[in-house]
């Protein structure tokens, strides 16, 4: 309640990230590309001297990303002491939940009911509350591949 | 007052960690000093402090430990196994109550007599202590330090303590998030550096700017290096726990147990070493539970009584190696194997084909426990599986070796996280990589033609030292699209592996090498399985670091033969030199194109012809004051100013071949086409379309080869007169003897005169005789004592016939 959410928007959908799990919004200026890794992993980049995994979040849930265009600013979280970058659609705002996420029947679809902890009331409207870990996770059936 | 009290806490705590190793060590030998003062410094200090604050409690237990402890001090008592244990149990109850305070809680209510009792218990008088064992240490020092003496003497007796317990170094604490901001700061000022540095390169040589900036890489760097070791520890403050824990634990088994440690002063990555130390713990409670048997069963086996637990660290590049080996009854593989197919992880038939080797890496899988009964040391539920699970965490690995009846050996590897190593950058398609260092044997442009690059199937094979090496393309490894301009120009980067195994990497450029500083990766990246991390580049761009290891083992590139490890870099150039022949051409004086096999030169030599001599006997030459035969001039032919030789060796002796000109070393390449007309020349063969005459090493040395003179130099005697000494001396040690002379004296051959009063030298060997006149008695073998030549001629025979 009244926690801090972060709205951006993923894959025409809008979502929203817990601010404290957002440590900043960085330009996703020079990302050098890491061969041999899953798609979804669109290389690494430098924030002051840490290096970041950048991910692309559409890639990331199993979506095809043609239709939707990218930021140049991507959200740097960090999982498991990790950095990563979120390249995302758009970084709208910052608002207020209004209430804790829940369940919506029926789901979001495959590709979202995965990764989504939930729908979220804010000031702004409902939104999807993301669950970051399973997100950089990447696709399941990447990750049973490897 | 709060800070006051976690400044008690933190001080307390910081005081047992110094002194867990101390009271063991002090267990095993109790007459120690040094380690008997560190103990009762740390009950004195806790009860010096209890005086600051209300705890009765903690002050009665610290006071009740410092009166039994300062018994021993004085000589009034000597410890023994029973007051160490009481002692020990004091300090955990103590620790106990420092957590509660730290919790903020108040202390319960409580009485600790039960310890204090135990203290008295083991209580022995002086009369008897005496008889059984006699305090080492003098009653002087004792009454120096009387017992009852407040902080004053504990801070005396620790001025003379023992080397062997560490200084106490002075010290702050620090949080490790500010730690980490120092050093991500102070590697952005590395980038900063490099960056400038870059600019100012480009910008040329400007001297005002040139000397400060030197003084800041200086600076910096040095800075670097402080930041580093701040955030490194020795892994020697998670040992110093552990002799405690095997203590306790084979205390409460039954079981005897000795541990030994070793590579203390490895350091690690603070954060690294908590991370360690829970699978560690976990291992050794494994190895002194299930591994090492009771005394009674050892001894049935015919072991020692004592089971030895030894954990050693080692740094291998930039991973940690912790080997925890026991020396019990090793892992049964038929009970982790039916288990694994009790518990589903395994199916029979599956278990038909897994070698013992995999069969015990099923230990580390989820839900898997041998123990027949779960005891209060392990088996809580907890297994391998996590601690597996932990080392991979931080991407490092376990594995397990076992011999029935002989140990069981655990290896933990971690890496050693933030560390900085020496690195190659090179580049392919458009993108850069980093290599480490220390796996780079040699670069070579691949255009050299003594490459060689074959392909077999889809292997590439490349010839390096005369052996065929496998060769990688790295974009190939990649899976990255290459231009054809990048094809054309490829450098091999050959990379040698732990195990001595060698491989090239072939690249398209190289860059330039440096320390980088590599950072972890994401787990999505690390499953790739080729990065083992990223670094920065000096313009700030990120680089991945190849896995090489890893690399090398997907392309199964690497033996499992660790025999290959022996193999000396030595060897590998003998073999090499067996296949691929290397040559020196030269021109000899006959004016004919010949070769000899490069290994047989020792040295190119020039010297003046004088220095040849030429007798029907043979040609020698004086190089470096050594007379060496020589060969390669043609009879009749006297060469003059100065002469040009090959100076070979078959390892025992020497000789020179004279050669007109020296032309150049080459590789044989062409086939030989073995000979018969002249025995001295080994086979005929082209180099760049002219016949050369390769020289018949074997031939040579069998014909003319001689050991060099100067290393058997015999002895001449000569007469101890004026003239003998000023004149004829000279001329024998020109002729490679050493002169000795005086009645007492012998030699290999001596030289008498005729009118010598000596009439019967102390000659061992043959006697040459001078006549001083030039005609007389020409018959009786005396050689007239100005006959230079006769002389010489004289006493190379004798040398000739005393040598061989």
């Amino acid at each position: 309640m009244n926690e801090l959410m972060v709205i951006v928007e993923i894959a025409g959908r809008r979502c929203l990230l817990k601010a404290h799990d957002v440590s900043s919004v960085i330009e996703l200026g020079n990302v050098t590309p890491v061969p041999r890794t899953p798609d979804f992993i669109t290389g690494i980049t430098a924030m002051r001297s840490q290096s970041l995994t950048v991910i692309d979040c559409r890639l990331a849930m199993g979506i095809d990303p043609q239709p939707f265009a990218t930021d140049h600013r991507g959200a740097v979280i960090k999982v498991e002491n990790h950095l990563y970058a979120l390249k995302v659609d758009r970084i709208e705002d910052i608002t207020t939940a209004q209430a804790e996420a829940e369940k919506v029947t029926g789901g979001f679809g495959p590709e979202w009911s995965r990764i989504a902890i939930g729908m979220v009331e804010t000031s702004s409207g409902p939104a999807l509350q993301i669950d970051l870990a399973k997100l950089i996770a990447g696709p399941e059936f990447i990750g049973e591949a490897a | 007052m709060d800070d006051l009290l976690a400044d008690f806490v933190a001080e307390t705590r910081e005081m047992l960690e110094a002194s867990e190793g101390e009271i063991i060590a002090w267990e095993a030998d109790p007459a120690d000093r040094g380690r008997l003062d560190t103990i009762f410094r740390f009950v004195h200090t806790v009860k010096g402090n209890c005086g600051f604050f209300d705890f009765p409690r903690l002050a009665g237990l610290s006071h009740a430990a410092e009166d039994a402890l300062s018994d021993c001090r004085a000589g009034r008592r000597d410890p023994n196994k029973a007051l160490v244990s009481a002692v020990l149990a004091v300090i955990d109850r103590i620790v106990e109550m420092i957590d509660i305070i730290e919790a903020g809680n108040e202390l319960p209510e409580g009485s600790d007599e039960d310890l204090i009792a135990a203290l008295e218990e083991g209580y022995v008088p002086p009369e008897l202590a005496e008889a059984v064992s006699k305090p080492s240490h003098e009653p002087a020092a004792a009454l120096l330090h009387p017992s009852d003496s407040a902080a004053e003497g504990s801070g005396l007796s620790a001025a003379p303590r023992s080397d062997n317990t560490p200084a106490l170094q002075r010290s702050i604490r620090l949080p490790v998030d500010l730690l980490d901001r120092v050093m991500s700061g102070v590697s952005d000022m590395v980038l900063a550096r490099n960056d400038l540095g870059h600019r100012l390169r480009q910008a040329g040589n400007q001297p005002t700017i040139d000397g400060p900036f030197e003084r800041l890489t200086t600076i910096l760097s040095d800075v670097r290096d402080a930041v580093t070791r701040m955030r490194m520890q020795r892994i020697e403050t998670l040992f110093s726990a552990l002799p405690r824990l095997v203590r306790d634990l084979s205390a409460e088994l039954n079981k005897q147990v000795m541990i030994d440690l070793e590579g203390g002063d490895v350091e690690l990555d603070r954060e690294m070493i908590e991370t360690v130390r829970d699978p560690l713990t976990h291992i050794i409670r494994n190895a002194v539970d299930h591994g090492i048997e009771g005394p009674a069963a050892r001894l049935a086996d015919g072991k020692r009584e004592i089971g030895l637990l030894s954990i050693s660290a080692r740094q291998s590049g930039n991973t940690i190696s912790i080997v925890v080996s026991d020396d019990g009854g090793g892992l049964n593989e038929e009970r982790i194997a039916d288990k694994a197919v009790t518990v589903g992880l395994i199916t029979a038939s599956e278990r038909e084909t897994m070698g013992r080797d995999k069969i015990l890496q099923l230990v580390f899988e989820p839900g898997f426990s041998t123990a027949d009964q779960v005891s209060s040391v392990s088996g809580r539920g907890v297994g391998l599986d996590v601690v597996r699970d932990n080392l991979e965490k931080v991407g490092g690995s376990i594995s397990v070796t076992s011999t029935p009846g002989i140990g069981t050996i655990f290896t933990l590897k971690v890496p050693l996280t933030l560390s900085i190593i020496a690195g190659l950058t090179v580049e392919v398609g458009a993108q850069r990589f980093a290599i480490p260092q220390s796996y780079v044997e040699e670069i070579i442009d691949a255009s050299a033609k003594s490459l060689d690059l074959a392909k077999l199937g889809e292997t590439s094979l490349i010839t390096f030292r005369g052996n065929r090496i496998p060769c990688l393309k790295l974009s190939d490894v990649l899976d990255l699209p290459v231009t054809d301009d990048a094809k054309a120009q490829q450098t091999m980067v050959i990379l040698r592996m732990a195990t001595g195994d060698l491989f090239a990497l072939a690249v398209n450029k190289i860059h330039h090498h440096g320390d980088l500083v590599v950072k972890p990766l994401a787990p999505a990246v690390m499953k790739s399985g080729v990065y083992a991390g990223s670094t920065l580049l000096d313009d700030g761009s990120p680089v991945l670091l190849l896995d090489v290891t890893n690399i090398a083992a997907a392309y199964n590139l690497v033996s499992d033969a660790r025999t290959r490890v022996l193999q000396s870099d030595n060897d590998a150039d003998d073999a090499a030199a067996a296949d691929a022949c290397h040559a020196m051409l030269f021109t000899d004086y006959d004016g004919r194109r010949c070769a000899v096999r490069l290994e047989l030169v020792q040295r190119i030599e020039t010297a003046q012809a004088g220095s040849i001599e030429i007798t029907p006997n043979g040609k020698r030459a004086v190089i470096d004051s050594v007379i060496l035969p020589l060969v390669g001039i043609p009879d009749g032919e006297t060469p003059q100013g100065k002469v040009r030789f090959l100076r070979m060796s078959d390892n025992s002796c020497e000789l020179l071949y004279a050669v007109r000109e020296v032309d150049d070393a080459v590789e044989l390449s062409s086939a030989l086409k073995p000979v018969d007309e002249d025995p001295l020349i080994e086979a005929l063969t082209l180099v760049d379309g002219q016949t050369i005459a390769l020289i018949d090493g074997h031939e040579l040395f069998a014909r003319y080869g001689e050991s060099p003179e100067a290393t058997v130099k015999p002895t001449c005697h000569v007469p101890d007169n004026d003239w003998a000494r000023t004149i004829l001396a000279p001329l024998v040690t020109a002729a490679g003897y050493d002169v000795v002379s005086g009645e007492n004296e012998a030699g290999d051959i001596a030289i008498v005169l005729d009118d010598s009063e000596a009439a019967s030298p102390p000659a061992v060997g043959e006697c040459i005789r001078l006549r001083s006149q030039p005609n007389a008695n020409e018959n009786d073998g005396s050689i007239y004592r100005y006959d230079r030549e006769g002389l010489v001629n004289a006493l190379r025979r004798a040398r000739a016939g005393g040598t061989q």
